[in-house]
């Protein structure tokens, strides 16, 4: 996980590195940042020409009574997750209870099946993957509860149950579930803390507001990755996203204008895959929550196909759902569940979005074909077919 | 004395911070760039 270690950076990129240092304060009319040092709790001033704000997100978490007993976890860092680990090896749990259906939720589900524990997960929403439309959603719920995991949905957080310090049980507003151990996916927020004693203005989701230069609104201020706003090409409008792709490239554009170059994020449109218990899930776009709230009109299509040639061996489902303009066709959205080789299909339809590509466009695209990739007719060509039919 | 060299400071590093480290340091070597991580670790995928 860890590509590059603070020495190669230091040794091969002459990048000063300091591990282990806070930074607590800014002062961006002096142009200096507060920092301590937490091996020897040393403070100084340290001044800068530029400064970025790459301070991540902080995963959110509920306000219920026995909150902050022990027992209870997140995996936001590679530390935390390392620290999980280790209370796994030790304590060998033999259940937890997951708070979150989202990427997070779904992927420790999985993790701790593999484990051999009895897994429980809550969301009090009615479905799963939040960024999946209810209907595509549903697959994903029926190979966790077919893997084993008990999923409790439409059922709200309301207490943690708490003996000797130590959580014990999980309240739900329908039922009480005994647990060893609780892990926290609920999502994260932009960690702006600094940012806002600073006085640097905040947009959305409270993410660092920014222009496509990813200069803050405070001048030799910058912001980049889970801390920082993006903005949606589909919309034009400020859209928060917290995901590695999107950092890196927040990164590579204020690293660039920093050192006194001109470059321009160009936008999410937002893509995302993950695999749950072998189950690959793949969106990108506009989902149908988001095009309601939006009261854009659309039409779309679900299909079932084959990942690959249906009498192939390793051949398996995959459920495409696409989502275009109802006037004019133009793709805005699609997400794929499915077995083995069905995720990355979403590259195409992200690329298509970009590319502003109708429907009829998109069921015309000059796909590639042989029996180990794709049925005949790959499942987006098929999708797309059939939704073009429905605009006017 | 030189001139002091122009300083970038970089307030995490993580895949943010430190691509975008990277980046300035390779487009421009005669800056000098700092990063203040908390944590024991930098960027898993920069």
């Amino acid at each position: 996980m860890v590509a590059r270690t603070p020495e190669e950076f230091r040794a091969k990129q002459q990048i000063d590195v300091r591990t282990f240092h806070e930074v607590i304060g800014i002062e961006t009319r002096e142009r200096r940042v507060r920092v301590v040092d937490r091996k020897t709790q040393n403070e100084a001033w340290e001044a800068y020409d530029e400064l970025l704000m790459a301070t991540g997100a902080v995963p959110l978490r509920p306000s219920v009574p026995g909150a902050d007993a022990s027992g209870i976890y997140g995996v936001h860092t590679l530390e935390s997750g390392i620290r999980l680990r280790k209370v796994l090896d030790a304590q060998q749990p033999r259940s937890a209870v997951i708070v979150g259906g989202g990427y997070i939720g779904l992927e420790m589900a999985e993790a701790f099946l593999l484990r051999g524990m009895r897994v429980s997960l809550v969301d009090k929403a009615p479905q799963v993957m939040g960024t999946l439309d209810q209907d595509m959603a549903r697959h994903v719920a029926r190979a966790l509860t077919d893997r084993g995991v008990h999923l409790y949905l439409d059922e709200a957080l309301e207490a943690f149950a708490v003996r000797n310090g130590r959580v014990h049980a999980v309240i739900t507003s329908q039922r009480t579930l005994e647990t060893d151990l609780v892990l926290l996916g609920m999502g994260v927020a932009p960690n702006t803390q600094l940012a806002k004693e600073a006085g640097i203005p905040l947009g959305e989701r409270g993410a660092v507001r920014v222009d496509r230069r990813m200069a803050t609104e405070v001048e030799g201020v910058w912001a980049a990755g889970d801390c920082a706003e993006s903005f949606h090409r589909l919309t034009g409008q400020p859209f928060y996203v917290a995901l590695g792709t999107v950092a890196n490239r927040h990164g590579r554009v204020a690293g660039t204008n920093m050192a006194g170059g001109d470059a321009r994020f160009s936008g999410v449109v937002g893509t995302a895959v993950t695999r749950i218990c072998s189950l690959e899930v793949a969106r990108t776009g506009l989902q149908t929550r988001e095009l309601e709230g939006l009261g854009r009109p659309f039409v779309s299509q679900t299909i079932e196909s084959h990942t690959r040639a249906a009498y192939f061996p390793g051949s398996g489902t995959i459920h495409v759902k696409m989502l275009a303009d109802a006037a004019t066709g133009v793709v805005l959205g699609a997400q794929i569940v499915g077995q083995e080789g069905a995720a990355k299909r979403i590259d195409v339809m992200a690329t298509a979005i970009s590319a502003e590509l109708t429907a009829r466009q998109v069921s015309e695209l000059d796909l590639a074909y042989a029996p180990p990739f794709s049925p005949l007719w790959d499942p987006l060509i098929i999708a797309a077919r059939l939704l073009a039919k429905k605009i006017q | 004395m030189g001139t002091r060299k122009k300083r970038v400071v970089i307030i995490g590093g993580d895949a943010a911070g430190m691509s975008a480290a990277s980046v300035a340091k390779r487009k421009n070597p005669d800056l000098e760039v700092m990063v203040f991580e908390k944590g024991p670790h930098t960027s898993y995928s920069a």
